[in-house]
């Protein structure tokens, strides 16, 4: 029983890590959602059964909610709002670092975050080991997605990777911070998508592009 | 009993943002709606001074349970709020009346901008009084969206860029924030099992307990995050644009209010921090950032050529003043931070006030282009300059006495190095902030302009802030004083046990 379910613990991390390169390797904007539908369907399930070890009920609602806003709802308003976009805009074409080089710097992130949970003092059980790394490595790929990137499609993406790996944390380390401020945490990643969704058409709309290049006017000089 | 009317008080202070906001939506009418917001700030002022009166003499008040924890600390945020949400609520009226005429929003813009003026108040209220350390920060990252959607109300490219860089750059500064409280949440479950792990009373209580490399990592987290919120260098790169941006009234909420809710949520883990491991590991933190912050705004307002991007990077200073005042600890110290955040409240709206009416007057934002203000609208003119003497710390206004405390503390306390590295910044930032300002004052406006001030509303609200600053400067009020020692008090480890 023990084994089988390490394996499950495992696997599933595995999984989770891998749909996240899915968003590091691919050049469109559909690509990205499909990868962030997946990741986030797999990180219902790693919430509930982080719910079905620890016997917390409270969790599953969490999972529930997971599933529904993350892997449907935010898909759909994003694929909503951009399907007027032209085509190119939702395209990375030229990002600061190569795709292949991409792959290589999240794969270092990854290492990077398994050496750094091992240098902090937790309480060492299945789930921290676990997940606690992973989350840690979406955490950075997020950030890296968010700063490599030129569309600004991709850095919307990258702070959903970033939230994803902050909602894994959370539930690995302290099996959840209380329902109420997870149903707080939800609404404010809903509400933000939304505004989210607006200035982007407003910017393709001004700027007739979604180069964050193009974002440059204000400055100092 | 007692019970019962810290819950109404409680209540009666965030009921005013959420029906003034109802009845914005359903009202709809320009007038009305502005007058509907002016009431809200006003009842909440008076609830903010009835609470503030109560705390004064009874110290702390729970309500709901203990949802909700109200000390003095919580109070002298929640005065800044109040003060500056009224003082803008009565500005907004004459200044988004006069966009309207303009052109530039028309009535959707303005249902949707007091509809996000009064959610925008009630977010920043329940930040200081929240007990629970995730409702603070769930209430903070609100407080971010609402933001941006105040600034993103205009149209204009600027206003979208500056409001898609602090959507961004503000969330993934909170996201860190939010691994730090899930890192002091876990301490808090390692050290004890009950039920209140995650508000900051349990967590104070039980930080004795703490894993010390567990809360240094933590604080680091809280320190970028927040710190990023709270315009500290060197994560303040969005400030700039966003504050220079927003609508006039925006710009002074947001400015002169939001960064303290910022900072309130770095002084609770600071409290938390410093009494589990002792004050020194946060304090050198503090004292470093600070240090960098009014360094780099003082660069940036050497080289400045936009007017409210000038008090933006002022505020970083600020901000870079009142986190050193905190690290340098020691009561003496930390009372200076605590006036410093009440005197840069004042005086900051107040001086964005005078220069969104001096924008639409002279219908530019660049420093090069508005001469001879004192000409073509004396009253605000003075008000402009006081304003700005305030702000640089010139006797015998109020800034320079919170100043005045917080660098003698440093000397105090030992700090020599950062002490003299902040008063040389700030001699640069005095010179150059003068000479901008006195530029933009004095001299011939370079096209012929009518002479004539923005209307009444205007000056009012600057009338208001303007004597404050001239009053605290000579005189603080003695409730005024206990509350901020006692707050003091709380932040250097003796308010509770």
């Amino acid at each position: 029983m023990e084994t089988i379910q390490l394996d499950v613990l495992t696997i599933s991390g595995a999984i989770l890590l891998i749909a996240t390169f899915g968003i590091v390797v691919t050049r469109g904007f559909m690509d990205w959602l499909n990868a962030y539908r997946y990741q986030s369907m797999v990180l219902a399930g790693v919430t509930a059964i982080i719910g079905y070890v620890t016997g917390i009920w409270e969790i599953y609602i969490a999972a529930g909610l997971t599933l529904v806003i993350k892997s449907i709802i935010i898909p759909k308003v994003l694929t909503y709002v951009t399907r007027k976009l032209e085509i190119e805009f939702k395209l990375e074409t030229n990002p600061y670092v190569s795709i292949r080089a991409s792959v290589i710097i999240s794969a270092l992130l990854v290492a990077l975050s398994y050496f750094l949970i091992q240098q902090i003092p937790f309480k060492s059980d299945q789930i921290v080991n676990a997940y606690l790394p992973v989350s840690m490595a979406q955490f950075f790929i997020g950030l890296f997605v968010l700063v490599n990137r030129r569309t600004v499609l991709s850095q919307v993406v990258g702070l959903l990777i970033i939230e994803n790996g902050l909602f894994l944390f959370a539930m690995a380390l302290t099996h959840g911070v209380s329902l109420l401020i997870e149903i707080g945490i939800f609404v404010d990643i809903l509400v933000g998508i939304l505004i989210s969704s607006i200035l982007l058409f407003r910017i393709s709309r001004t700027f007739d592009s979604l180069d964050v290049g193009k974002l440059e006017n204000l400055r100092d000089d | 009993m007692d019970a019962l009317i810290s819950n109404l008080s409680i209540l009666f202070l965030l009921l005013p943002p959420i029906v003034g906001a109802g009845l914005v939506t359903v009202l709809r009418k320009k007038r009305t709606i502005g007058i509907i917001t002016i009431c809200t700030a006003s009842l909440i002022l008076i609830q903010v001074l009835l609470l503030v009166s109560r705390i004064v003499s009874e110290k702390t008040i729970t309500a709901f349970g203990d949802a909700f924890y109200v000390d003095s600390l919580s109070a002298v945020i929640l005065l800044s709020i109040s003060v500056v949400g009224f003082v803008a609520a009565l500005y907004s009226k004459n200044y988004m009346g006069r966009q309207y005429d303009n052109g530039t929003v028309d009535d959707k813009h303005i249902v949707r901008y007091y509809q996000g003026f009064n959610v925008f108040l009630l977010t920043m209220l329940v930040v200081p009084i929240a007990n629970n350390l995730g409702i603070m920060w769930v209430m903070l990252e609100a407080t971010t969206l609402v933001s941006v959607l105040l600034i993103m109300l205009y149209f204009k490219e600027n206003a979208i860029e500056a409001a898609w860089k602090y959507l961004i750059i503000a969330t993934v500064g909170l996201s860190f924030a939010l691994i730090g409280t899930v890192f002091f949440y876990y301490a808090n479950i390692n050290a004890n099992t009950s039920e209140d792990a995650m508000n900051w009373t349990g967590m104070v209580h039980h930080a004795k307990l703490f894993d010390p490399n567990l809360v240094k990592i933590a604080f680091v987290f809280i320190l970028v995050g927040f710190g990023t919120k709270a315009g500290l260098a060197p994560m303040h790169t969005w400030l700039p644009d966003a504050h220079s941006e927003a609508p006039t009234p925006v710009s002074a909420v947001l400015s002169g209010v939001l960064l303290n809710c910022a900072f309130y949520g770095i002084i609770r883990f600071h409290i938390v921090s410093s009494a589990s491991i002792g004050p020194e590991f946060s304090n050198h933190l503090l004292i470093i950032l600070a240090v960098v912050s009014i360094g780099i705004a003082a660069a940036s307002i050497y080289f400045q050529k936009d007017m409210k991007r000038m008090l933006a990077y002022s505020s970083v200073e600020h901000m870079g003043l009142i986190s050193l005042g905190i690290g340098f600890g020691g009561l003496f110290g930390i009372y200076g931070a605590m006036l410093q955040i009440v005197n840069h409240a004042m005086a900051k709206p107040l001086m964005f006030f005078a220069s969104g009416s001096v924008s639409q007057k002279y219908e530019a934002k660049a420093m090069s282009k508005i001469k001879g203000i004192i000409k073509v609208m004396p009253v605000t003119g003075i008000l402009f300059l006081i304003g700005g003497l305030a702000l640089v710390g010139m006797p015998p206004f109020n800034v320079f006495l919170s100043e005045f405390i917080i660098l003698s503390s440093g000397f105090k306390s030992g700090q020599f190095i950062a002490t003299s590295l902040v008063i040389l910044f700030l001699v640069v930032t005095f010179a150059v902030f003068l000479r901008h300002l006195l530029k933009m004052i004095f001299g011939n406006p370079i096209s012929e302009m009518k002479k004539g001030e923005m209307g009444k509303l205007a000056i009012i609200p600057m009338a208001v802030l303007c004597s404050l600053v001239v009053i605290f400067g000579i005189y603080i009020p003695v409730q005024l004083q206990t509350l901020i020692q006692n707050a003091s008090t709380i932040i250097s480890g003796g308010g509770f046990a």
